[in-house]
């Protein structure tokens, strides 16, 4: 599946774009999404404990699935 | 929902006012804008910018919003307070941008009847909106900037501690 990708605040200035699109596969969820971007950008993972995350508005937390069924 | 000329507080939900801004927001203005003659009362909070942050001499800041989200989570917060308190009328401005100390960054007024209810609304407005709308500040110094710690709701809140792969 394919997924818009949008950073705010810090984390839009350390991994340098404001939106990217995303490949995952099926069944991701935001915990996978956080990994993919810690790879390519380990200092994401000193904000681990206090990222916010939404999906489609909502706030959402690590289990929470990238597409909503 | 409108039921007539004569409560003084029939929720006027249609002309509640949720606005992110680039220009200045004229307080007393929308302070004016939110009382009516069956109102006694206006609440207004006004949060503007410090000239200081944690010690440091700010010299400016910048705020950003994820903003459809922030519009939704406003409107949210306006629907609890609707059926929380009998207030008359509710607005709440927000600025994006760069902000000079002393500009106002977040604008609320809420007018009733009578002043508790404004009181409580407007509190319960300015706390939840801290927590719920998704709005980034950045501080500006002599030699650097950082980026606030936010009150929106981390992973730790929303997972729990212990709760990671």
């Amino acid at each position: 599946v394919r997924v818009r990708v949008l950073f705010f605040g810090q984390l839009k200035d350390i991994v340098g774009v404001a939106v990217e699109d995303a490949d995952l596969s099926e069944g991701a969820r935001v915990e996978d999404l956080f990994e993919r971007y810690g790879r390519r950008f380990p200092k994401l993972g000193e904000f681990r404990a206090s990222i916010a995350a939404s999906v489609n508005q909502e706030y959402a937390g690590w289990r929470a699935a990238l597409v909503l069924p | 929902v409108s039921g007539g000329q004569g409560g003084g507080q029939q929720a006027a939900v249609a002309d509640d006012v949720y606005q992110l801004v680039r220009q200045p927001i004229n307080a007393r203005e929308i302070a004016e804008s939110v009382k009516a003659p069956e109102d006694g009362a206006v609440v207004v909070f006004d949060g503007f910018v410090r000239n200081s942050f944690k010690g440091k001499r700010t010299l400016y800041l910048e705020y950003e919003a994820y903003e459809p989200m922030a519009y939704a989570k406003m409107r949210e917060i306006g629907a609890q307070i609707r059926a929380s308190f009998p207030i008359h009328r509710l607005a709440i401005w927000h600025r994006l941008g760069r902000l000079e100390i002393g500009e106002t960054s977040v604008l609320i007024a809420v007018s009733s009847a009578h002043r508790r209810e404004a009181f409580e609304a407007c509190r319960y407005a300015i706390d939840t909106l801290k927590r719920a709308v998704p709005i980034w500040k950045k501080e500006y110094f002599v030699g650097g900037a950082v980026w606030a710690e936010g009150e929106t709701p981390s992973q730790e809140a929303i997972s729990g501690p212990g709760e990671s792969t």
